[in-house]
């Protein structure tokens, strides 16, 4: 048990320390899909920059990081530069203890030195703290994830549901969200959530003494200004978007990725955890600037479902969709950019295809997931009178 | 007539530097040992303008010499060799054909070397002519594009189409042909492709004078040789100098070779184009986009002191528009042995998407004779479908908008130098002239120069512009999956199908003379629907009592009964 652990660990930290030290660090910190222009470490460098000469990095268009980061990167910028790649690899390397130590998308991206890494740490010890009932912790992690990139502010729900029901569980009651404990245990989770987050807001506040990194940083993950290709679904939909109709669109996407909260907290109220899986998938696919880094903290996540694998209906086609996207993006890319034989489309099918395969993926588990549910309830099989197994449909 | 030789390429490695790549590719492919083409407007009068450089028939001629390979192969390449040259110089070559082919005998020699023990094959070689071919400025810009510094510079500057088919005669030829690599032990030969035009002008006649000049033939000046070319030669028959009238040649020629058959006064372009340039001021600058592809780039600017003992003080201006994503912290300014230079004050505005443009303003010194490199790096923004202009393709002007790029401010001393940025920031940033007042004692400004630079073109990258109708559905499309099946999977609910009652079943069952047993089936199957009803109502009360542990195993036996 322990040899792969330690092999794994090994093999994980050295190939993130040989591609760290390499000079590819540069051109994968340039790749689209793994640094958007919320992550990316070439923004970052710059905003520490303006910062140092004085000049306020959110009075441009140029930086869109929250400013507590900024100020903890213009901190080691300042006392020792060169530990800035060690920093990367502790950080990803501690999520990676969390989850997951050999995903290529995180080695990727920990080397391009994307600041999404810092997002899914936060989220995987949300997740982990969660788990254990650590809510004050779990609150803080969570405010500071959704501070740098203020989607998972709707992880919010599936935490202060599963917080609630640790309780209820704890006090022997049945379960039933309406009951007083669970009401007050979900209250709690929520303010305590709001007390760090306006810790942090104010916090941020007082360093600059203006408001306007939240322009910068919530206004631009809003309104997608920067319309920089990336893997997601927002950049040639609003390129290519009419004028008067802009508006409405962004209120219609950016309002989607954040609707499904309630029906599936709704309908998979037993299993609060599935629920803030179900919204990591969602959240990789559906705001405004994803990237593959984005995807590895639901990647290591998957095999705690694997008991409703066998309910799966698209593997094969999911993950092929999935391998082709990621493997023909970049090529496609460079003979738009580069070569100038190809054009925005065909870039443009393959982040289409790299969409719909995590939508077939979360749409799938939660139906295996139904299934799977169905199955407990009603037994294995059911068989009818000729013999033949009865099929089990939603209606 | 220009010359090219061909020891510059290899063919192996399809390497070519000055010998034309589309004329080594057709002699390559179709094993052609000699070519000569001449495209001719008008007729040579031999009896007014005596024997010309190259004769050449009216209309157009090809003769080619193949390298020695059966007929029947022989025809193939000259029909095929036909169609390249025809697509090449924009001719219609390609009206040669087998009925207008000959095999000359007589006539016609390799004009290029042969090798001593080889007597040439008369059947190797194919000649044929076009008499009513037009020449015109189509047949003129590919043949241009073969020499070495296309119409750029050198004498080919002064070929202007206007000119030179307003003329009496003109013809443009090309011979390709082996020549020595050595003289005059000729042990290797190369291929050397000769470029030739002729053209018969009468100066004088509309004059009125008998003066004519470059300027007045070519309606272009001779600014300079090619720099690429070896030797670049204008060459003056003065054979007629004693018979003839009067006249003198200004400016006097390069040197002047008699033989018996003539004199001629020859003149070096380079010699002669070489005074009259002015030598570059103290300072100048140039600037430049640097970078491929269309993602990110770089501009730099190369800003030259010549002056040999001071120092100068400058202020650098850049204003570029908020799709230029200027990187701050990627600025370098190097002198030309790598040292960084570090500005004296910096102020830079960061861009708003859509709102404003990036302003840098630097202040630093250019120790004397230096080239100092400014470069800064930059992402190209993608802009919406709308925001591009109608010609999209060409690209964007960068800083063509803002009075300056660029200026430059030349002090005697420090002193003034502030009191110049002093002046220059009175409007904006007030608390900075502090620094001048401190130094006002000195209020001597000698000079003050405003040097502009090149404004850039930078390509942007482009969406498909017709593609906005396919964009919004295929996204939505996308949407519409997610929204779709997330919906479905929370709104209803599994359970074990039923049987459907198919439409058949329900005309059967509404039309009653359709025979007694479907009916009976259907009253069955109606009883069975009630059962069933009354099975689940069953269960779920019983699921209402027992709270989330679900259905008990004798429901599911109960419904596998009903059914």
């Amino acid at each position: 048990m322990a040899a792969p652990i330690i092999l794994t660990t090994v093999l994980g930290t050295l190939a993130r320390i040989i591609i760290l030290g390499s000079r590819y660090t540069q051109t994968l910190a340039d790749r689209i899909e793994l640094s958007t222009p919320v992550t990316s470490w070439k923004l970052m460098t710059e905003g520490v920059f303006l910062l140092d000469h004085g000049i306020s990095p959110y009075e441009g268009d140029n930086f869109h990081q929250p400013p507590l980061l900024l100020y903890l990167f213009f901190v080691i910028h300042k006392t020792a530069p060169s530990l800035i790649p060690l920093v990367f690899l502790f950080l990803d390397l501690t999520t990676a203890f969390l989850l997951y130590l050999l995903n290529p998308f995180s080695i990727l991206t920990c080397a391009a030195q994307s600041t999404s890494i810092i997002n899914n740490l936060m989220i995987a010890s949300t997740f982990l703290l969660t788990l254990k009932g650590q809510r004050i912790s779990a609150t803080l992690t969570l405010a500071l994830a959704s501070y740098q990139s203020l989607y998972p502010v709707m992880l919010i729900v599936p935490s202060a549901m599963h917080l609630a029901f640790l309780k209820m569980q704890e006090r022997k009651e049945t379960i039933s969200y309406s009951s007083r404990t669970a009401v007050s245990a979900i209250l709690f989770t929520v303010g305590s959530f709001l007390i760090w987050y306006f810790i942090l807001l104010g916090v941020s506040y007082t360093m600059l003494e203006s408001w306007d990194f939240v322009r910068s940083t919530y206004g631009f993950t809003l309104s997608v200004t920067d319309l920089k290709p990336n893997l997601g679904l927002f950049w040639y939909y609003f390129m290519e978007m009419f004028e008067h109709f802009r508006i409405f669109f962004l209120w219609v996407f950016q309002v989607h990725a954040f609707i499904y909260t309630l029906p599936l907290a709704i309908v998979l109220w037993k299993c609060p955890s599935f629920v803030f899986f179900c919204q990591l998938i969602l959240m990789a696919v559906f705001k405004s600037y994803p990237s593959l880094g984005d995807t590895t903290v639901y990647f290591a996540l998957l095999p705690v479902w694997s008991h409703a694998f066998h309910y799966l209906r698209n593997g094969l086609v999911i993950s092929v969709m999935i391998v082709i996207s990621v493997v023909l993006a970049p090529v496609l890319w460079h003979l738009w950019i580069y070569a100038g034989s190809a054009n925005a489309n065909f870039l443009f099918a393959f982040t289409l295809i790299y969409s719909t395969a995590q939508i077939f993926l979360v749409t799938d588990l939660i139906f295996a997931f139904l299934r799977r549910s169905f199955s407990l309830q009603h037994g294995m099989k059911a068989l009818k009178p000729d013999g033949t197994e009865k099929l089990v449909k939603l209606q | 007539m220009f010359a090219v030789l061909g020891d510059s390429f290899h063919v192996a490695c399809q390497h070519y530097d000055l010998f034309p790549k589309a004329v080594g590719q057709i002699i390559e492919s179709h094993d052609v040992k000699e070519l000569h083409l001449s495209l001719t407007q008008g007729l040579w009068r031999h009896d007014k303008w005596g024997y010309p450089v190259r004769s050449s028939p009216p209309g157009a001629e090809l003769w080619a010499w193949f390298n020695e390979t059966p007929a029947r192969s022989i025809d193939e390449s000259w029909a095929n060799l036909v169609n390249s040259l025809s697509g090449l110089f924009c001719a219609s070559l390609n009206f040669i054909d087998a009925t207008n082919t000959v095999v000359p005998n007589l006539s016609f020699r390799p004009s290029g070397v042969v090798r001593g023990d080889e007597r040439p094959d008369q059947d190797s070689v194919r000649y044929a002519s076009l008499p009513k071919e037009n020449v015109c400025t189509e047949n003129l810009t590919p043949w241009q594009k073969l020499l070495p510094c296309n119409s750029k510079a050198g004498l080919s500057t002064l070929l202007n189409a206007i000119r030179l088919y307003n003329a009496h005669y003109h013809t443009l030829t090309v011979d390709v042909q082996p020549v020595c690599q050595s003289y005059p032990a000729c042990t290797s030969t190369v291929l050397r492709l000769t470029q030739s035009i002729s053209v018969v002008f009468r100066p004088t006649l509309n004059a009125g004078h008998q003066q004519w000049s470059l300027q007045s033939l070519f309606d272009r000046p001779l600014k300079g040789p090619c720099p690429l070319a070896v030797k670049s030669y204008i060459h003056v028959d003065i054979s007629n100098e004693s018979i003839s009238l009067d006249y003198t040649l200004n400016p006097p020629p390069s040197k002047v070779t008699s033989d018996d058959h003539g004199k001629v006064a020859s003149y070096d372009v380079a010699e002669m184009t070489q005074g009259g340039k002015a030598n570059p001021p103290t300072l100048h600058a140039h600037r430049f986009i640097a970078g491929y592809g269309q993602e990110n780039g770089g501009i730099t600017c190369m800003i030259y002191n010549n002056d040999i003992s001071n120092a100068v003080d400058v202020v650098y201006m850049e204003t570029l528009p908020w799709y230029v994503r200027l990187y701050l912290h990627t600025m370098k300014i190097k002198t030309e042995n790598g040292t960084d230079v570090k500005p004296d004050m910096l102020r830079f505005v960061p861009g708003r998407d859509r709102g404003r443009p990036y302003l840098l303003e630097l202040m630093f010194t250019l120790p004397p004779a230096s080239v100092i490199t400014f470069s800064i790096q930059f992402d190209r923004a993608f802009l919406k479908w709308t925001e591009y202009p109608p010609d999209a393709n060409i690209g964007f002007y960068l800083g063509i908008s803002i009075q300056k790029h660029m200026f430059i401010v030349k002090v005697c001393s420090h002193q003034c130098q502030f009191t110049i940025f002093c002046q220059f920031y009175n409007s904006t940033a007030a608390p900075r002239c502090i620094l001048a007042i401190k130094f006002k004692q000195f209020p001597r400004v000698e000079q003050f120069i405003r040097i502009y630079t090149e404004p850039l073109l930078l390509q942007l990258p482009l969406p498909d512009f017709s593609m906005p109708y396919n964009v919004i559905c295929l996204v939505c499309t996308v949407f519409a999956i997610a929204f779709g099946s997330i919906h479905n999977l929370t709104t209803r609910r599994l359970d074990y199908e039923k049987k459907k009652e198919t439409i058949w079943m329900k005309v059967k069952r509404r039309i009653p003379f359709l025979g007694k047993k479907e009916k009976k089936d259907s009253k069955e199957s109606k009883e069975e629907k009630k059962e069933d009803g009354r099975a689940r109502d069953a269960s779920s009360t019983n699921e209402d009592a027992t709270g989330d542990a679900g259905r008990t195993k004798e429901d599911v036996a109960k419904g596998t009964k009903v059914d």
